[in-house]
């Protein structure tokens, strides 16, 4: 206290000044005031708001007042000149130890940013209007999936709910059922008799010669999208694990030149993560050519890198207390990670795998947008023919196997974070019995799914003719003015997508999130309905990736960053949702019963005793949501929901790999910067 | 004066708290409420402002009956009497002086409240109220920093607030050690001696109600046991409310 009273009470006259060079020079006064981060988030949101607002204007004419032809500004820069003073009294208001809200910089900053966005995402409300038959068009067929066919005449038909009623009211009434089969489509998802590709087994055995066609079970899409999620979380494991301990700074400053090591690959993991595994799989498919196996090296290399950063840091976060007590035994480096280190990192590497397991089995059904393997080739091969039926039986399958994976995954890592010690009592043989067939059927899974994802080692030493042009190309990538123009244009409209779908998203995920919270809804039979139906919109949307919606909503408002934005929304909604009603639940009920306790009425009880509870986290879940709109923003194009994908897959499809280098320098960049300041963002306030 | 006539609480699981429990509490008194865990102690003091809704028997409390009083009545009533619990329940990511404004919650108007607006005396009285308990340093500082003692003298703090002319306090020394528990005390006793406010306070420590309480009442499974001065509480008293295994232990 008395310091802080020192310094206040005798200023020097050079430190009088020093809140005004903030006149000059945005956020300087705040950074000599010492409050350095504050400061240079003004200096960086200036030069950022100033640009945009003169970029907007020349490329779009966002706020064009007066003539373009001769005297003409953008009314962008009122709020901007807000900023500007309010970044000025800022600077003297904090000298003078006096406090300073915000509010002022961030309405001038919104103003700017949301009309920009609204603009550049190419929002066009009224056709969410005009264009509405369109869309009950695809819910129609959304409810409607291609699922059961019958026979009308000669022509085999989609067999609809109406159909399917008949046929349940002949069976039950014993009358003659109208002929009603599985479809071709649902066939193929989950796949049907046929012929297929001599296996490799069969080749080995003399039963069959190389790539023959023998009759055999095809296997369908989803269950070659289980398979491509479920190879690469396993090799993924495998290789983070010994990756993660080079990542480990607590291990590495025990080797000789460890640090050096350290930083390499922490910068190595990070760069690779920034890169979406959609993106990857374009590169792959250079590699390896088009296929399962494409998705699973796409899916692995994405996933050593993230289990890889969490893996380390678990490391790292490790009781280094065992670690000196095998040191202080004698133990050497070696023994000092199997007996000290290993024990303490199992369970949560494990459940870290099984949360990469649910992120890969979402990812795996996209995978195929672009690597052509799994249910995401199909998807696509649906939309392009039109044929929305088909599409809807794909979104519920993939749906309902995503929900029970997300099921299996939560479950199993609760369990382990339980972390009960085992009774010592011997393991019964039956248990001993039952692990073995788990081997065993797992084994067998395995070989069965390396057979159908085609996957094969030798193809990784031998890659595609123009793969060496394209690592040469991504070294020399192309910073001509005209591509680096285009690559900022739509990289500001994916940052846009990002940030609409997120503000959208959360103003909407909020009261639903109120009607999904069990401590709110009370006990009634009407209210846990409502409970239970709110939660299962969330699961059954959340269980489905943005780019396959992204279908819907062009059908709807046509190709372009609004279908994107609004398909990201969706996905924001239901995630959020679900976290912001977890929030609710996770409240102190001491509080509310304490402010209630004052005499307080409801409203009052609401703002001082929940809402003071539940702004931290939904702030810092927003922030969450947020870091992965941005890196969903990136591929949404790929399905034409606009944005820096869609000039991505057309580079790559034109084999510009040099440009397409640029596209993926920049979308790191991008990542890595929101990644920073979103860290820094939760740091300050969460 | 605080009347409780056969007052009797079954949960909506069945579970039945209390057994027509009837006594009185004069003004001014210090009356502690002994017994076991889950004998039905919190049960009643939260019936007492209706937090809990009694299933039958009345309540009147200087001549107003709580028990049938309106949503406004009983809010009316609510903020004449303060509450302090064993876990403090403050609001941790909020500032001090924001937790102890919610004790004028009451008395002050719906919407310049929910903008955080509140007038010059009460925010004078915070000012007090924390001078009251020590922590007139602490007024920015958020709840979560404090230690466990001084998060309890917030609690009382948001209590003060309220000008109450009773307290309950639900076992307010059950989370903090027994030298802290003393100190707390301390201040429940001076408010009970300094300025006649009412006190029921339940406890778990028997030298605690000897020390400090007026007049004692014990539980025993929801059923009134005990009703009396505290130093009538002989050996045979203490095994019929804390059961035959019991020992006498003694803090500080």
């Amino acid at each position: 206290m008395s310091a802080d009273q020192q310094i206040t009470k005798k200023p020097s006259s050079i430190e009088k000044i020093f809140p005004y060079t903030s006149i000059l020079i945005p956020g300087m006064g705040q950074i000599l005031g010492k409050r350095l981060w504050r400061g240079i988030a003004i200096f960086i949101l200036t030069l950022l708001l100033s640009f945009l607002v003169q970029w907007s204007l020349t490329n779009y004419e966002i706020g064009l007042v007066g003539d373009p032809e001769g005297a003409f500004f953008s009314w962008m820069w009122i709020p901007f000149l807000l900023f500007y003073i309010w970044n000025i009294s800022d600077a003297i208001k904090l000298s003078k130890n006096k406090k300073s809200s915000p509010l002022i910089a961030v309405i001038s900053a919104c103003v700017i940013l949301y009309t920009i966005g609204w603009t550049v995402t190419g929002i066009k409300l009224d056709r969410l209007v005009t264009r509405f038959d369109d869309a009950k068009t695809v819910a129609s067929r959304l409810v409607n999936p291609d699922v059961f066919s019958t026979y009308e005449g000669d022509k085999v038909v989609m067999c609809d709910w109406n159909c399917l009623g008949e046929y349940i009211r002949a069976k039950i009434n014993r009358t003659e059922a109208p002929a009603v089969f599985p479809s071709i489509n649902i066939k193929q998802i989950f796949g049907q008799q046929g012929t297929v590709t001599a296996s490799r087994w069969a080749v080995f055995f003399g039963k069959a010669t190389l790539n023959e066609r023998v009759p055999g079970f095809e296997t369908g899409k989803l269950v070659e999208t289980i398979a491509i999620g479920l190879l690469a979380t396993l090799f993924s494991t495998v290789l983070a694990i010994p990756v993660s301990f080079f990542g480990a700074h607590n291990i590495m400053k025990r080797v000789p030149g460890g640090s050096v090591i350290y930083y390499i690959t922490r910068a190595f993991l990070n760069i690779v993560r920034a890169v979406d595994t959609v993106v990857w799989g374009l590169i792959v498919i250079v590699w390896v050519g088009l296929g399962s196996f494409a998705g699973v090296i796409a899916l692995t290399i994405h996933s050593i890198a993230a289990l890889g950063k969490l893996f380390s840091e678990e490391i790292e976060h490790i009781d280094s207390g065992p670690v000196e007590a095998i040191e202080a035994a004698g133990g050497n480096f070696f023994q000092v990670i199997r007996f000290g280190v290993v024990p303490q990192v199992i369970p949560s590497f494990l459940s870290f795998t099984l949360l990469r397991w649910d992120i890969n089995m979402r990812s795996a059904t996209v995978i195929g947008f672009v690597a052509g393997g799994g249910i995401g080739f199909f998807v696509l091969e649906t939309i392009r023919m039109g044929g929305y039926n088909q599409y809807a039986a794909a979104l519920w399958a993939i749906a309902v196997v995503i929900i029970i994976v997300d099921f299996i995954s939560s479950k199993w890592r609760a369990n382990i974070l339980k972390d009960q010690p085992k009774t010592v009592e011997k393991t019964p043989t039956w248990k001993k019995v039952r692990t073995a067939i788990y081997i065993l059927l797992g084994l067998a899974i395995f070989l069965y799914f390396w057979e159908i994802t085609k996957i094969d080692l030798k193809r990784l030493f031998d890659p595609g003719p123009t793969f060496g042009r394209l690592l040469r190309d991504f070294i020399t990538i192309d910073v001509s003015k005209n591509v680096v123009n285009n690559v900022v244009r739509e990289l500001i409209i994916t940052v846009m997508q990002a940030l609409l779908a997120t503000t959208l998203g959360g103003i909407l995920a909020i009261p639903f999130s109120f009607l999904a919270a069990k401590n709110l809804t009370g006990k009634s039979k009407f209210s846990s309905w409502i409970f239970y139906g709110t939660r299962a919109v969330f699961n059954v949307l959340r269980s489905i990736e943005a780019l396959l919606y992204v279908a819907i909503f062009v059908y709807w408002v046509g190709i372009g960053p609004f279908a994107g934005m609004l398909a990201l929304t969706i996905t924001t909604f239901a995630l959020l949702g679900k976290l912001f009603s977890e929030a609710i639940e996770n409240i102190d009920p001491g509080v509310i019963e304490a402010t209630t306790a004052t005499g307080a009425n409801k409203l009052q009880t609401i703002m001082y005793a929940i809402v003071p509870q539940i702004v931290p986290p939904f702030l810092s879940y927003l922030i969450y949501q947020w870091d992965i709109n941005i890196r969903m923003a990136t591929i949404i194009g790929f399905a034409g929901g606009g944005g820096i994908g869609l000039m991505l897959s057309t580079y790559f499809g034109s084999l510009q790999y040099h440009k397409a280098g640029t596209v993926i320098v920049a979308i790191v960049l991008i990542v890595a910067v929101m990644d920073f300041t979103s860290a820094k963002i939760r740091e300050k306030f969460v | 004066m605080l009347k409780i006539e056969h007052l009797s609480k079954i949960y909506p699981n069945g579970t039945q708290a209390l057994y027509d429990v009837s006594f009185e509490v004069e003004q001014g008194e210090f009356l502690a409420v002994i017994g076991l865990s889950g004998s039905g102690k919190s049960t009643l003091l939260r019936c007492i402002n209706r937090l809990i809704e009694p299933t039958s028997g009345t309540i009147t409390w200087n001549g107003v009956e709580i028990t049938n009083a309106s949503g406004k009545e009983i809010r009316m009533i609510r903020r004449q009497i303060g509450m302090i619990f064993q876990q403090f329940n403050l609001v941790k990511r909020s500032s001090v002086n924001t937790n102890v404004l919610t004790g004028r919650l009451g008395y002050v108007r719906t919407i310049p409240s929910l903008f955080h607006i509140f007038s010059k005396e009460d925010h004078a009285r915070v000012k007090k109220t924390l001078e009251m308990v020590g922590l007139e340093d602490k007024i920015d500082v958020r709840a979560d920093s404090l230690s466990g003692g001084q998060q309890q003298r917030v609690g009382i703090a948001r209590a003060l607030m309220q000008e109450p002319k009773m307290i309950l306090a639900d076992e307010p020394v059950a989370s903090l050690d027994p030298v802290l528990a003393h100190s707390i005390l301390k201040y429940l006793e001076n408010l009970n001696k300094e300025y006649g406010i009412t006190v029921l306070c339940s406890l778990h420590f028997l030298d605690l109600v000897h020390r400090y309480a007026t007049r004692a009442i014990a539980l025993k499974d929801g059923h009134l046991v005990f009703q009396g001065l505290p130093k009538e509480i002989d050996d045979v008293q203490f095994k019929e409310i804390y059961g035959k295994e019991a020992e006498r232990i003694e803090v500080i």
